[in-house]
């Protein structure tokens, strides 16, 4: 399709507005995007067709910000420049800023390949405009659902709208995601053997209890986590497909997370076995570029955490683990680990209910605080914050958290403050906020980690993080 | 005392946090000293409504349901009997539009429904969602809506409430859920129970009450849920 003049004033005032920002020492592809938008309604079509190497799409319900950073750091390993959209800008607006901030006053774009991350309710209307290359679905979770409906509905949208000429990139251990590939022509699995945590039986919360395909009860030989596993259906055909790139000899080791994949072997400075996944769909993703073995794990292991996940803090009172939660398996695995460090425990939760947290809080109740409750004995206190403080104080009340432990505080600083106050050192803290809270809290901490004198440099981090 | 509370088909409906209310119940019996015995009941399984103390009946997604609503057929004569004899039961959302004649899709298909209470759903165009506060019997309500269906009650059928806050059963007639001997249908979720604990003690009043036994439920320290409560309220009626 051609460009045309719409494209150019689209661009431009988009560029401008990129510029004047900057100029008042604001960084931001939103508003470009939003403004871009509203004058040429199709230049996410126009600006993609620069992208002359591919455009790799990454959705999902969890870890698709992760599982960016983790592919971006390999891609920059080999050299290669790229536009991406940092910081979780997955929306139309967003997606259209990073490209404007990318091409330039000429149409012609920096880069030869695009990294996008897109919101699945937003996948529709991104691919729409946009042919992605290469597409990786990480997974299916329930999040936010009072922004797009039921899950299901999320999931056939998706699913619908991915081009034919994409090359899909699957977890095989998710029956939601895995479906995706027996309509389409050309996909690849990725996919984890076994973890330390998977177990034969699964008390979390599961979405895909059922085929896909024809609504049997689901057998599965292992779970990994939520509904991720090894499954198979006893009424069709469906069942987990073989992975052509499987996590094998999965383990933890002083902080780090180890894996082999074929004859390599990786390592990986996350918490969380959930992190594996994201770094198996960047593996995957690398491997199509025609990125080399030594480059992904060069990538992979130099990768320093994102803003608020699994971030740490070094205050005066003791280090603080800051991790954004959104929704039930996220929270779960939370859990998991913060039980697994089995130190006294002092968390810090807050929860918000504006539109970018989800509006509806009701996910609370599907995460598995109980587990919680059944360590009371090594959880020394919880605060909670944010405007729903209540909310979460009466569901960690209803786990078995005694009352006398929990505080409300809705001012950040004093939780903060309440968090540390008379903290011993054998005490592990953590920060768990919703979205609009993770920021907030994070200048918080950084504010305190200055003053204080502790801050270590950025690349110190991910090696001192290990122990 | 044991009591029995029946989580009906908890691997198909536990959208939106709703096994909460099964949790609360299950809290508020042992913080007084009575025994909770949970049933699971999955599809196909045997069922003794009398047997029951309380049936609770969450919502799901739209696949989902329909596979139950020809399970449930089958056991359609003896839940209303049960019903007719005063079981206590819950249902939220697609569980308590399934109690109803009929659910009519989009497409103008009409879902067959349990017909045990004379109200009927109709597909709407938009989702009702958000915060609800719902007036009953001069106490509130707080919950949380997210539904498409429009559900309208039949001549003489009781709601549960008036709506002060939020859409309700349709966003027209200021009605919120609905009351038929001791059957309470709502369409909040939030979950419904832990927020508003006059309300989950009510149903297990009424539950006591059937069992004939001379049982007073004691006070419990509601400071906390009644605080999570309040702050709704004002934010939502401010």
């Amino acid at each position: 399709m051609k460009r045309t003049w719409r494209f150019w004033v689209a661009l431009w005032a988009g560029k401008i507005i990129t510029k004047g920002l900057l100029v008042v020492g604001k960084k931001g592809t939103t508003l470009p995007g939003k403004i871009a938008n509203l004058i040429d309604p199709e230049i996410m079509r126009h600006l993609s067709v620069a992208y002359s190497n591919g455009i790799i799409m990454i959705t999902g319900t969890n870890g698709k910000t992760t599982t960016a950073n983790l592919l971006a750091s390999i891609i920059r390993e080999s050299g290669e420049a790229f536009a991406f959209n940092q910081a979780g800008a997955n929306l139309v607006t967003g997606i259209t800023g990073a490209m404007i901030q990318d091409t330039r006053w000429n149409g012609c774009s920096r880069a030869s390949l695009a990294l996008l991350e897109v919101d699945e309710a937003t996948v529709p209307k991104f691919c729409n405009q946009v042919s992605p290359t290469l597409a990786i679905v990480t997974n299916f979770f329930r999040d936010q659902l009072d922004r797009y409906g039921e899950l299901d509905t999320t999931v056939r949208m998706v699913r619908e709208s991915l081009p034919k000429a994409t090359v899909l990139m699957l977890n095989a251990d998710d029956p939601l995601v895995a479906q995706f590939g027996s309509d389409h022509a050309q996909v690849i699995y990725y996919g984890v053997e076994r973890t330390p945590d998977s177990q034969s039986e699964s008390q979390e919360t599961r979405e895909a209890r059922f085929c896909p395909v024809c609504g049997t009860e689901l057998d599965y030989s292992l779970f990994h986590y939520g509904q991720l596993g090894i499954y198979n259906c006893s009424g069709c055909v469906f069942h987990r497909p073989n992975p052509e790139i499987l996590a094998q000899n999965v383990r933890m080791e002083e902080g780090l997370i180890l894996f082999q994949e074929g004859v390599a072997s990786f390592s990986l400075s996350l918490q969380g076995y959930y992190n594996l996944y994201n770094a198996l769909a960047a593996l995957t993703a690398a491997r199509q570029l025609g990125i080399n073995n030594s480059l992904i794990e060069r990538g992979l292991r130099g990768f320093i955490p994102q803003a608020g996940r699994m971030e740490r803090f070094y205050l005066p009172e003791g280090e603080i683990t800051l991790t954004l939660v959104k929704n039930p398996t996220g929270f779960d695995q939370v859990i998991q680990t913060m039980l697994g460090v089995t130190k006294p425990l002092r968390i810090l939760i807050g929860i918000n209910d504006l539109a970018a947290d989800g509006r509806d809080i009701s996910w609370l109740w599907d995460v598995n605080f109980e587990r919680l409750g059944g360590y009371e004995a090594s959880i020394n206190q919880v605060i909670c914050t944010g405007l729903r403080a209540e909310d979460i104080a009466l569901r960690l009340k209803y786990a078995g958290v005694s009352v006398e432990k929990l505080v409300i505080e809705h001012t950040l600083a004093e939780a903060l403050e309440r968090l540390q106050a008379g903290r011993t050192e054998e005490e592990v803290a953590f920060i768990l906020p919703t979205y609009t809270l993770l920021f907030p809290l994070r200048e918080l901490l950084e504010s305190c980690q200055q003053n204080s004198g502790l801050s270590r440099p950025k690349d110190k981090v991910a090696e001192e993080g290990t122990h | 005392m044991k009591f029995n509370i029946c989580h009906l088909y908890p691997d198909l409906l536990d959208l939106y946090g709703d096994r909460g209310n099964i949790l609360a119940l299950e809290a508020r019996c042992r913080w007084r000293g009575i025994e909770p015995v949970v049933q699971k009941a999955s599809l196909g399984e045997d069922l003794d409504f009398m047997g029951m103390d309380i049936l609770f009946i969450g919502g799901g997604s739209d696949r989902e349901q329909g596979l139950l609503v020809q399970d449930l057929m089958r056991r359609e004569k003896e839940l209303r009997v049960a019903i007719e004899k005063g079981l206590v039961v819950l249902a939220i959302c697609g569980g308590y539009q399934m109690l109803g004649k009929y659910y009519q899709m989009a497409s103008g298909e009409k879902i067959q429904g349990l017909g045990i209470i004379d109200i009927w759903t109709i597909a709407g165009e938009k989702r009702l969602i958000g915060n609800v506060v719902v007036e009953i019997d001069g106490r509130t309500l707080v919950g949380f809506e997210n539904h498409s269906g429009k559900t309208y009650l039949g001549e003489g059928v009781m709601p549960l409430g008036k709506v002060l806050f939020g859409h309700g059963n349709n966003g027209d007639d200021q009605d919120e859920g609905v009351r038929y001997h001791n059957v309470f249908g709502s369409y909040l979720h939030g979950p419904l129970l832990p927020k508003n604990p006059h309300f989950a003690d009510l149903l297990l009043g009424l539950a006591i009450l059937r069992r004939g036994e001379d049982l007073r439920l004691s006070e419990l320290d509601d400071q906390l849920e009644e605080l999570a409560h309040e702050v709704m309220v004002k934010k939502l009626l401010k």
